[in-house]
């Protein structure tokens, strides 16, 4: 594997995914490709030196032309204010990658696929599921995606239209209150839920889970509960609030 | 120098007082948390402290003998090796002087070990003449658990990673033993004036 | 485990830097009880440096100081590092 460099990545698109969250699509100079799930280093520096490092998983398919970042802007955050608020199409930034290898998942290995969501942890499990599609894979997939409010789920539109393609189910569950008619899961992440949605332990799926870190913890701990295999059991966690 | 982001400016940053900010710091308003492991859970009343080791009289105190020890609430300026400064910070608990009243020791140094498995050493001469406590408030609250409650030493003119937090006692030691970081890459002493920051600084 | 901690997948960028190799794969044995892991599904904290640990007996596995010129890497445990030639 080569030692990572730093390249330079411009903005070349703009995704407002929700009030909070923006997708940068950017051009790579010399970007060697990734595998779903990695992520990559972004680095900042302003006129007078000073610098600021953040990671941020990759949210589009190894297959795109284009690199993909969703980011969650924090109210007093220092990258992501910039990141998604201030840069436009034709600025650029520093990026370093792709990072990860626990992680990740290709189509080759197979399934069935249980993946589970918290708020921005969808989005390298996102970049997954677009995978699994530029590949027409028709391996078993079930995504949990857990959000705050409706208007909180990162590309709701993408995932009902995947939706309707071979063998993936995607459930929702809303955790600070639901719309009239919503005919998805309401409360966090329980035991019920998961035995509603999840494929059998018998199956032996591949599971990935991500988000906030109790939310990680929370979700590993009942899965173990429901004797999934701990060691397919493949977590990350985004820290105290998230990504 | 690297790409340069238009637009990003960072955070605002402040003038600093380099009377009071050491070199290579900056000011944060916030108290930010740092763990080596797991925050330990331990109940004043399962809680006690003893100073050990190189003495002939060794020294040990419950919660409430503890508490019924001259108290001393003081402020101070810490400053972490991970670059942040927290100015006039106020916390109430017993001189180290206190705590090593009475005690006869050939030692020079001291190893601060805690729950969990974390551990600083420091001179002797650094923890006393009033400039070492085993406190058990900040702000005039109980120290949170996540801030090293029921108690922790602050020793505010070294980097604060030797304000040991979850600490439950003092083992004088003939000879120097380097704690956690220090055997980690940190450096022995720590003194932020100097940028001790690196055991080769 | 504390709201404070992370897994190993943080460690990815650090250890390629330092190490020149992906390690959030590689399995580490236990020095304390033996389980076997990979890198990745450590528990990682954030102190004055950052400590891994073992998820099953959370004993230290490394400890990163990450200085202006270097990284200093503590392990501890037993390690299988496969750098590309």
């Amino acid at each position: 594997m080569e030692r990572l460099t730093w390249r330079v990545a411009t903005v070349s698109d703009l995704v407002d995914e929700t009030a909070h969250a923006r997708t940068l699509v950017l051009d790579v100079d010399g970007w060697p490709g990734h595998v779903a799930g990695q992520h990559a280093d972004v680095r900042l520096t302003a006129e007078d030196g000073y610098q600021a490092q953040r990671s941020y998983s990759i949210a589009s398919a190894p297959e795109d032309d284009t690199l993909a970042l969703t980011i969650e802007r924090i109210d007093d955050g220092e990258v992501s204010p910039y990141l998604a608020g201030e840069a436009r199409a034709g600025d650029g930034f520093e990026l370093r990658g792709p990072i990860g290898g626990h992680f990740t998942w290709r189509v080759e290995q197979g399934g069935p696929l249980l993946l589970v969501a918290g708020g921005s942890g969808l989005v390298p499990l996102m970049a997954m599921l677009r995978h699994r599609a530029a590949r027409a894979s028709t391996t078993p997939a079930v995504l949990l995606v857990s959000s705050r409010t409706a208007e909180d789920i990162l590309y709701r539109d993408e995932l009902a239209r995947l939706a309707a393609g071979d063998g993936l189910a995607i459930h929702h569950t809303l955790t600070r209150g639901a719309p009239d008619g919503w005919d998805g899961f309401e409360g966090r992440v329980d035991e019920a839920m998961l035995r509603a949605v999840a494929p059998a332990p018998s199956g032996e799926p591949h599971i990935f889970v991500c988000g906030p870190t109790p939310f990680v913890e929370a979700v590993a701990d009942l899965l173990v509960g429901l004797s999934y295999e701990p060691a397919s059991i493949h977590a990350e966690r985004f820290g105290p609030t998230g990504g | 120098m690297a790409f340069v982001s238009r637009g990003f400016r960072g955070r605002p940053r402040r003038d600093v007082d380099t009377s009071r900010v050491p070199p290579g710091q900056y000011v944060v308003d916030d108290f930010p948390v740092l763990s080596a492991g797991p925050t330990p859970h331990t109940d004043t009343g399962d809680w006690s402290f003893r100073v050990d080791g190189e003495t002939d009289e060794p020294a040990a105190w419950t919660w409430e003998e503890f508490m019924a020890l001259p108290q001393e609430t003081f402020t101070a300026d810490i400053h972490c090796v991970t670059k942040w400064t927290k100015l006039d910070t106020t916390w109430t608990g017993v001189s180290v002087d206190t705590l090593l009243d009475g005690v006869v020791t050939e030692a020079e140094h001291v190893v601060a070990w805690c729950d969990g498995d974390y551990t600083t050493n420091l001179p002797l001469e650094d923890v006393t003449g009033g400039r070492a406590w085993l406190v058990h408030s900040f702000d005039g609250e109980p120290l949170a658990r996540e801030h090293g409650g029921p108690a922790r030493l602050v020793v505010p003119h070294l980097y604060f990673w030797k304000s040991a937090k979850w600490v439950r006692g003092l083992t004088l030691t003939v000879d120097d033993r380097p704690g956690f970081w220090e055997e980690a890459g940190y450096h022995n002493y720590g003194d932020p004036w100097r940028e001790q920051r690196y055991w080769s600084d | 485990m504390t709201d404070y901690a992370l897994d190993g997948n943080v460690l990815a960028g650090v250890l390629v830097e330092a190490l020149g190799t992906e390690l959030t794969d590689a399995p580490r044995g236990c020095q304390s009880c033996g389980a076997v892991n990979p890198v990745g599904a450590h528990v990682v904290y954030q102190g004055a440096g950052q400590v891994l640990r073992c998820p099953a007996c959370g004993d230290v596995a490394l400890r990163i100081v990450t200085l202006a010129q270097c990284h200093v890497l503590t392990l501890a445990g037993q390690w299988r590092i496969e750098t590309p030639r």
